[in-house]
């Protein structure tokens, strides 16, 4: 086995070690082809070689049996992903003398983050993208949230995934007989909904549309959002007893505490992925 | 003759001894910081209003488990600055710690589990009393200030998690800590407890009530008025500044309320909600409940 | 004048449209396993200035405010009866609620 081989397999193995549940890893010039310059590995860490993926469950199989669709918007997960990657950044520097740093993923213009965390679990071969809210997909798991880490060290890269994720067998059965699939149904473009696609002949997407600002208001409906929408609404509001409802209303009483919390401010829809087949088990604990 | 425990099966066709698997859970609990682990039937939750039951969370749930610590430590309860536990508080390792149990009753286990969110659902409402679950847990007991006390450790932070694991239950304590002896004698002496005496609701403040036959009877508690020391600079202070400042018309006044200390804090309190959400511990820093802990050098 | 950037509503107005078709707020066909012929991706506040002869700071001001511009907050309050429906739903049924009522192509 290579030096590089090695190495490579010991940062995994520190990741799952420190609670990532899957690791992978992407050349950082792989971006390029997807990514406009300014959001690129090497735009954030000059001389970067090598993106390192770690990917973890979110809520509970029993937070997903919960009928208070509540329950998930507010849960906060443990983060374990982003651990994981703190602590291969501080084996890497340590260690094997590179820099390493967490690839930063947090938006910082509108939606638009300064890296996609979605590509890299693409590129380092943990999933594929779906239909559903382009929500990458990993084989066994389903829906994982992913961090990263940038590095200078030069790593053995992993494959893209040859086998799409999504859509699963099912879904294409169901999309012959019934013209959609489960998370299409859910949330549909043309009812109100955020998501439309179509599956070809060959059992691939051959078309698929997200409406993420529709999504928005549902992902994030307490979020920063809908702090500034409601904001919007009082400050603007000129009957000072209207006003003084809407400041003491739950959705801005709500919209503050998102603010207060930042796991309270992402991840508060979930229906697509509710009725998505892949990963079930994990969400049924069969 | 020995009595085996009937053991339990997951939908992997794994079998657990619950007694086994409950010590084990608490050793996990105890060694993540928990003081005090419990576990409640979840059918028990009989006071609790519909929609804020174990099952109504998790349909299937069998047991609430629940975890209790983070309290404030000695050198906490002696600083002179009241702003110090407004801004330092203790209790988010215990929501990090339940999260964690819940996935470790999944991961290990194979059943479900739910960690009960800390927030607050529709209507400012929780989605299951916390508080209710550690008494039936028989992690406290309830207390004339308010806050469940621990007979050892006195006020804690409680974390739940609901499960369909049918792990033995504990039920609610059989001791009460509140009334403490020294209340009683107070009691007798001067009509009064500590708790009452530094927030009397007939003197602007929050708590009333008596003690009588070991026990404490009629308890009278101004939430709203509690909301206001608790939440000062938090999600009800910004909303009273909001109002404040939008009614405002001088403009120059407005600038005075939004860069003032109140509003400034306020913010500040905002961000860093996990520490700075509980701002009055008046009551429980004279409850003698738990406090030969405090007696440090 | 205020201390603080922010884009005069009049250009605004005359550019949000394009600024969000040409960004990724539609996505459409992203998927990385579709050839590049195929696939749309949206363009960086850096390649819309260009496109359309702005200053990457306006083109940016102008896709954070479209962005929450898109909908009305009535989207937000129907956010929360489309999840309270659909999760009940699914806690009813599983997921053959999303069949109730279905389409055929």
């Amino acid at each position: 086995m290579s030096e590089q081989s090695e190495r490579t397999g010991r940062i995994k193995d520190v990741g799952r070690a420190a609670g990532a549940l899957v690791v992978g890893v992407a050349a950082a010039d792989a971006f390029n082809e997807f990514v406009p310059e300014g959001h690129r590995p090497a735009d954030l860490l000059p001389g970067a070689r090598s993106v390192v993926v770690a990917g973890n469950l979110g809520p509970t199989a029993g937070a997903w049996r919960c009928p208070d669709h509540r329950v998930m918007e507010i849960t906060g997960y443990d983060f374990r992903e982003n651990v994981a990657i703190h602590v291969m950044s501080d084996f890497i520097e340590r260690e094997y003398g590179h820099q390493a740093i967490q690839a930063a993923s947090l938006p910082t213009a509108g939606h638009q983050p300064p890296m996609s965390m979605m590509l890299a679990a693409v590129l380092a071969g943990l999933g594929t993208r779906s239909l559903a809210a382009n929500i990458i997909l990993h084989p066994e798991y389903g829906m994982l949230y992913y961090a990263a880490l940038l590095t200078t060290l030069a790593l053995d890269p992993d494959h893209v995934l040859e086998k799409d994720v999504c859509p699963a067998p099912p879904c294409v059965q169901m999309y012959r007989k019934l013209g959609t699939t489960p998370c299409l149904a859910s949330c549909p473009k043309d009812d109100g909904g955020c998501l439309e696609g179509e599956i070809g002949p060959d059992g691939r997407i051959a078309y698929s549309y997200y409406d993420r600002e529709r999504c928005t208001s549902r992902s994030q409906n307490f979020g920063q959002g809908g702090l500034q929408k409601s904001l919007l609404e009082i400050v603007n509001e000129e009957d000072p007893d209207r006003r003084r409802m809407m400041i003491y209303s739950d959705f801005f009483t709500q919209s503050l505490s998102s603010a207060c919390f930042y796991k309270e401010s992402v991840a508060q829809c979930f229906e697509c992925m509710r009725v998505c087949p892949v990963g079930r088990k994990y969400k049924r604990l069969s | 003759m020995t009595t085996e425990t009937k053991k339990v099966r997951n939908r992997r066709d794994q079998t657990f001894d619950p007694a086994v698997a409950k010590d084990e859970l608490r050793k996990e609990a105890l060694r993540g910081g928990a003081l005090a682990c419990g576990v409640a039937d979840a059918a028990a939750f009989t006071a609790a209003p519909e929609g804020q039951r174990p099952a109504d969370l998790l349909p299937g749930a069998r047991t609430v488990v629940v975890v209790g610590g983070g309290a404030p430590r000695a050198g906490d309860w002696r600083s002179p600055l009241h702003e110090h536990q407004e801004t330092m508080g203790t209790s988010d390792r215990i929501n990090s710690l339940g999260l964690k149990i819940a996935k470790l009753i999944e991961d290990r286990l194979g059943f479900f589990a739910l960690f009960v969110p800390p927030g607050m659902n529709k209507g400012n409402q929780p989605f299951l009393s916390v508080q209710y679950a550690a008494e039936l847990a028989g992690c406290g007991s309830p207390s004339l200030a308010g806050p469940l006390l621990h007979k050892q450790y006195g006020m804690l932070y409680y974390a739940a998690i609901v499960t369909t694991f049918p792990f033995p239950v504990d039920g609610p304590s059989t001791e009460q800590a509140c009334p403490a002896p020294s209340c009683v004698e107070m009691w007798e002496r001067e009509r009064t407890t500590p708790c009452l005496r530094v927030c009397p609701i007939d003197s602007g403040g929050c708590l009333g009530g008596e003690i009588a036959e070991g026990g404490f009877r009629n308890r009278r508690y101004d939430a709203a008025r509690c909301t206001t020391r608790v939440y000062t600079h938090w999600i009800p202070g910004f909303q009273k500044s909001l109002e404040a400042v939008l009614e405002e018309k001088d403009p120059e006044r407005r600038k005075m309320i939004l860069y003032g200390s109140f509003f400034t804090r306020t913010l500040w309190a905002m961000t860093y909600s996990a520490q700075s959400q509980a701002q009055c511990y008046e009551c429980i820093r004279v409850c003698p409940v738990g406090t030969e802990r405090h007696d440090k050098a | 004048m205020s201390g603080f950037f922010f884009v005069d509503p009049e250009l605004y107005r005359r550019y949000k449209d394009q600024v969000l078709e040409l960004s990724n707020s539609v996505q459409i066909n992203v998927q990385e396993h579709l050839p590049r012929e195929q696939r749309r991706r949206g363009l960086s506040d850096r390649e819309i200035a260009k496109r359309l002869g702005l200053d990457e700071r306006v083109v940016r001001e102008i896709r954070v405010v479209a962005e929450r511009d898109r909908y009305d907050i009535e989207e937000w309050q129907k956010a929360i009866e489309f999840k309270d429906r659909a999760c009940r739903a699914y806690a009813k049924d599983g997921a053959s609620y999303v069949f109730e009522g279905r389409r055929k192509r």
